[in-house]
Parts: structure tokens; C-alpha cells; sequence
């Protein structure tokens, strides 16, 4: 179902409420809704127009490209969030990113769900964006975890080489933890699914008039595909960090 | 006879500073050797470059003359251990704890069997209860953390152990108990940076550090 720009312009009336409060309380924040809301409408409408376009050719290859512009983007954001060796990560995030990619897409797109065609843009589009972006920051949270485990815990660490631990053996307690603080939170959001909250996608496909039986369907294939490419990214992310962080006698490289 | 550790180092920095110079041992099996020296003279980073917890030097090292950077290095680690100053022990019951190095690979691969017999006595030795394996590391003194560290390392059956100023935050009985153990029961080599006058006179040897040169003394 459709509504009127009219009504849309409508419902960003509604911003008055907290602009007033804003102004009430003297909270400095009624700049950055400008500059939030206003971002969000410019990104939106391009996004839109967009993607209408694309969903309308019928070219792989641009679904293709437009998929590695998202990876892109993860990358350039992931760049921007974490604090410490940068030098070493981008190569990390890349390989992360696309080694998951390449291991679930093809499975959800040729196996399990199987639309038509296969290089659908609006089948592979929203799907990879949900993947991508909670792989992306289960990513950033697990290399941030590992790190701060790791640092944060030194005699822990060399405690262990000390008494003749390899390199996994002795990084193995904080990898563990950093996959816990990653994925225990998705888990608990999955668990409340259905009866806290509709999830997004399902909520956006009911509102545009998919029977909600399809919609569930859709949400628990998306679930699976998440969990298990953020699992696999951050796995994979912190494998690759564990062996660019250390040099061949398990020390910190300077 | 052969010499279990050969230091053969020009030049020892810590970070960019030169901290030792043209260092030249030869170490025995069974030796007990004490380091002193002032805060800063290079003692712990001589201490650490033996178990390639650090490599900023210019030279080799040879243990049972092979070079110890051509060693992997969980398994020189494994047989050339270190206690250090106020031990991390880590989480779970002491009898968890004594246990984690047990599940190295380094460990399993040298095929070292039961070992609650030698447990057992090392808990007689170094004079504590074995009620005290199902205490958790919070609830040890400060003694009792640093004898179950070395229990822990003398169950690795090192070849050389190395003591980075293990008794410094340990009172006189405490300390005594410790390098009596140490002494009485451990056959290996033991290199010990302490600034404990108790352990002074109980040495065979001695690496003074000073003005960026170690003075070799042997005690008649």
C-alpha cells in the first residue's frame, strides 16, 4: 500500500515534538537532528531512485557491481570506527567480508531460496545489505573485543607463551570472549523475534502486502544467513588479525 | 661436556637504548645462577631474551647448541621457563589452573604421564596443603600465588627456569620456604634476577650488571 508525499511530509512534522524538547531542556542536539534527518532524506531518495532503476534492468553484472560498492562501503566505515592498527586491518576486513560472502550467498541465492532470476536485485539487494551491515559491525565489536582482551590482559598472554603455549593456545581465552561479546547479543535479539518487536525487513515486506506467512519465511532464512556470515566474518577477521599482530616468536610486532 | 646454554651477545637494547655489551656465557646443567644489578642495567631483558620473550639484541644464543630462534618457540619456552613478579594465574580452581599448561601442544607432544605423584610432593616441598586445590586464585596470599606459579612451572619439568624477581613482594619466611624449594628439589638450572639478601649466599655464580657490562663471578 502506497501513501501521498503529502502525508510523508506530514509525518516529519512530528520532529516538532522533539525539537521543542530540545529547546525546552537547552540539549544540544536540535543541529544534528537537522543534519540526521536531512542525511537521512538525501541518502534515502538517491537510494531509492536508485534502486528502482536497478530492479527494473534487468543486467546482473550492475546487481553485481553494485554489490561490490556495498563492500566498499563497509570497508571505508569499518576504516573510520576502529581506533588501532589500522595499517594492518583493511586487508583483514576485505578478505573477511568476501571470503563469508562467497561461502553463504551462493547458498541462500542457487540453493535454498532459489529466485527468479537468480541475480534478482530486489531478491539479492536487501538480503546482502542485512548480511553485510551485521557483518560488518559483529566485525568491528569482535576485533575491538579481541584487541582490548588481549591488551588489557598482557600477563595473561605471555603467561601462557611462558609456559610453552603456541600462539592460538595462548589467544584462544580472548578469541573465545570476543566471540561471545559479538554474537551473544544477535542471539538474545533473535530469541525475542516475533514477540518484542517485527523485525525490519518483515515489517516493510507486510506493510508493502506480502501475506505475513511469506514474511516469516523470509525473516527466518535472513536470521540463519546473518547469524552464520557473522560468525564466519568474525572468525575469519580475527584469524587473519592474530597472524598480522604477532611475529613468529608470538610477540606484539612494534 | 656440553654447554646447555651458550649467551653469545654483542649488543642488548631495550627499545632503542643499549642497555649490555659483549655478554659471553657458557651455562651448565644444574647451575645456579643469581643476576643483580640496579633497576634499568638490562636484567629482565636478558632474562626474557633466554626464552624469546624478547629479541632486541645483536648475537645468538645457543641451547643444547642449537640456536634458540631455530627452536618453535612453544617448545624452547616449555623446557626454558619463567615465573615472573606477581604471577597471573588465572581463572577456576588451583587444580585448573596447575592443569591449562597440560593441554599445550608442546606439552603433550614431550609425553610426560600421571603427574599427581610429582604434584603431590611438589604441594610437600614447597610446604602447602592440597585443600588448596579447590581454592579459586582470589582467595591465595601473595605466597601462596607465587609458590602454586612455580608449582605450575615445575610441572612442566623445565630444563632451565628463570626467576624474575619471584620473592620481591614476600616476607622473609615466605621467601625462605621458596628458594628452599627451589634448591632442595628442583635438579635443572635456575637463573634468578632477586634482590632478596636471603637468596645472596646461596649462589654459585653471579651476573653482575653495571655501566653496561656483566661481570661473571663464580662463589669458592
Amino acid at each position: 500500500m502506497d501513501f501521498a508525499y503529502l502525508g510523508l511530509a506530514l509525518s516529519l512534522l512530528l520532529l516538532v515534538i522533539p525539537l521543542i524538547i530540545f529547546r525546552h531542556l537547552k540539549v544540544k542536539l536540535t543541529k544534528q537532528l537537522l543534519i540526521s534527518f536531512g542525511r537521512m532524506i538525501v541518502q534515502l531518495s538517491l537510494v531509492g531512485l536508485w534502486l528502482s532503476f536497478l530492479f527494473e534492468s534487468k543486467y546482473a553484472w550492475l546487481t553485481f557491481l553494485w554489490v561490490l560498492v556495498m563492500i566498499f562501503n563497509a570497508v571505508l566505515i569499518l576504516r573510520g570506527r576502529i581506533k588501532f592498527q589500522r595499517k594492518i586491518l583493511t586487508p583483514i576486513f576485505l578478505t573477511s567480508i568476501l571470503v563469508s560472502t562467497v561461502i553463504i550467498m551462493p547458498w541462500i541465492i542457487f540453493v535454498a531460496v532459489r529466485p527468479e532470476p537468480f541475480f534478482s536485485a530486489s531478491f539479492i539487494i536487501p538480503v546482502y545489505g542485512m548480511v553485510l551491515g551485521n557483518s560488518m559491525n559483529g566485525m568491528a565489536l569482535a576485533l575491538e573485543r579481541f584487541e582490548s582482551n588481549l591488551s588489557g590482559n598482557w600477563k595473561a598472554y605471555t603467561t601462557r607463551l611462558s609456559l610453552g603455549a603456541s600462539l592460538w593456545e595462548a589467544a584462544l581465552p580472548a578469541f573465545r570472549q570476543a566471540l561471545q561479546a559479538s554474537l551473544l547479543p544477535q542471539l538474545l535479539n533473535i530469541a525475542a523475534m516475533g514477540i518484542v518487536s517485527l523485525p525490519g525487513m518483515m515489517s516493510g515486506q507486510i506493510l508493502g502486502g506480502t501475506s505475513p506467512i511469506v514474511a516469516i519465511k523470509y525473516q527466518m532464512m535472513l536470521m540463519s544467513a546473518v547469524f552464520s556470515a557473522v560468525t564466519l566474518t568474525d572468525y575469519i577477521a580475527i584469524r587473519l588479525y592474530l597472524r598480522r599482530r604477532f611475529d613468529r616468536f608470538y610477540l606484539p610486532k612494534k | 661436556m656440553t654447554n646447555l646454554l651458550k649467551i653469545r651477545i654483542s649488543r642488548l637494547f631495550y627499545e632503542d637504548k643499549e642497555l649490555l655489551k659483549d655478554i659471553n656465557l657458557d651455562i651448565q646443567k644444574g647451575e645456579r645462577i643469581l643476576i643483580v644489578g640496579e633497576t634499568g642495567t638490562g636484567k629482565s631483558s636478558l632474562l626474557n631474551s633466554l626464552n624469546l620473550l624478547n629479541h632486541s639484541y645483536e648475537g645468538e644464543i645457543f641451547f643444547k647448541d642449537k640456536l634458540i630462534t631455530d627452536y618453535e618457540p612453544q617448545t624452547l619456552r616449555s623446557h626454558i621457563t619463567m615465573v615472573m613478579q606477581e604471577p597471573w594465574l588465572g581463572e577456576g580452581s588451583v587444580a585448573k589452573i596447575l592443569n591449562e599448561a597440560r593441554g599445550f601442544h608442546s606439552f603433550k607432544k614431550r609425553g610426560i604421564g600421571d603427574q599427581t605423584q610429582r604434584r603431590k610432593q611438589l604441594f610437600k616441598d614447597f610446604n602447602l596443603s592440597e585443600d588448596m586445590l579447590k581454592k579459586t586464585a582470589d582467595q591465595l596470599s601473595g605466597g601462596e600465588k607465587q609458590r602454586i606459579a612455580l608449582i605450575r612451572a615445575l610441572l612442566l619439568e623445565p630444563e632451565i627456569l628463570l626467576l624474575d624477581e619471584i620473592s620481591s613482594a614476600l616476607d622473609q619466611y615466605t621467601s625462605g620456604i621458596i628458594s628452599d624449594s627451589i634448591f632442595n628439589n628442583f635438579p635443572g638450572t635456575v637463573i634468578a634476577i632477586s634482590h632478596d639478601p636471603l637468596w645472596q649466599d646461596r649462589w654459585q655464580r653471579s651476573w653482575k650488571l653495571s655501566g653496561g657490562k656483566l661481570i661473571d663471578q663464580r662463589e669458592v
